[in-house]
């Protein structure tokens, strides 16, 4: 039985795969399956897709969400944000232009395809690497817990090269390496 | 902090790292989505404690509201309008 919000997910997942976009999930459910799971307030989605495509998708999902008139720019990269909100207002989809940012791109490129069957679709997540990259650079106070999560679950799988490559072009390097220190003991 | 105090959350933190190695990816996702729907409804719980005449809609309108400003709150700082 879908929760409240998982309904509201589905919905989203179902108009995206019949338009054919090609996304990645963002936020707290990329993380999530990287670390532990957090209450997952909204889904964050990048997408690439041109104005007709865009256009198609937020008709499908008219009917199930209100798509706030006024746009936004993220200021870390500079990506375009529509917002939809649910009709009970108590969920939103943020989907976010994939930008010209570097990273933004190179994250949509490694992106890792997997099979979620309650999610009712194929969906793209972030890999480990590119959650902590994400967070390092927006940096909240949850962000941060989030970065010392995901090192602490995935442990020596992560990618230590790349992690260093873009955590140095972001100035995030010392943050990595204070996070990195404040993990306990785990074996 | 004192150096017993320390070592229990450790061990806490530690324990919390192996169920999340324990527990499927899928599941995380969906452990995180049934966490909102708890924080909602413990959100409604405390609108209703605090407004104890709001009948339902009013109670709606309220957590709504609430909502919203979590949003707002998060949100702070982080964009621009188009």
């Amino acid at each position: 039985m879908p929760t409240d919000h998982l309904s509201h997910i589905l919905l989203a997942m179902q108009a995206i795969e019949a338009a054919g976009i090609a996304h990645v999930l963002v936020g707290s459910l990329s993380s999530n399956v990287h670390g532990f799971a957090r209450s997952t307030k909204d889904m964050d989605l990048v997408i690439q897709a041109d104005r007709t495509e865009m256009d198609r998708l937020f008709a499908a999902l008219g009917s199930h969400f209100d798509i706030e008139p006024q746009g936004s720019f993220e200021t870390i990269t500079g990506t375009f944000r529509h917002v939809l909100v649910a009709k009970d207002g108590r969920f939103k989809v943020e989907v976010f232009n994939l930008s010209q940012d570097l990273h933004d791109q190179e994250r949509f490129r490694r992106r890792l395809m997997v099979n979620y069957p309650s999610l009712g679709a194929r969906v793209a997540i972030l890999t480990a690497e590119d959650v902590i990259i994400t967070k390092l650079r927006w940096a909240r106070p949850k962000d941060l817990e989030d970065v010392r999560d995901v090192i602490a679950v995935q442990g020596d799988r992560l990618d230590s090269n790349y992690l260093h490559h873009w955590t140095a072009l972001h100035g995030t390097r010392a943050k990595l390496d204070e996070i990195r220190a404040s993990i306990p003991p785990l074996d | 902090m004192d150096e017993d105090i320390r070592k229990l959350a450790d061990a806490l933190y530690r324990e919390r790292v192996l169920r999340a190695r324990r527990t499927p990816p899928e599941e995380r996702i969906l452990d995180g989505i049934r966490l909102y729907d708890h924080a909602v409804e413990l959100m409604r719980l405390g609108v209703k404690s605090q407004h104890p005449d709001a009948d339902d809609s009013e109670v709606e309108r309220l957590l709504i509201g609430r909502i919203r400003l979590s949003w707002k709150l998060s949100d702070h700082g982080y964009y621009r309008p188009a």
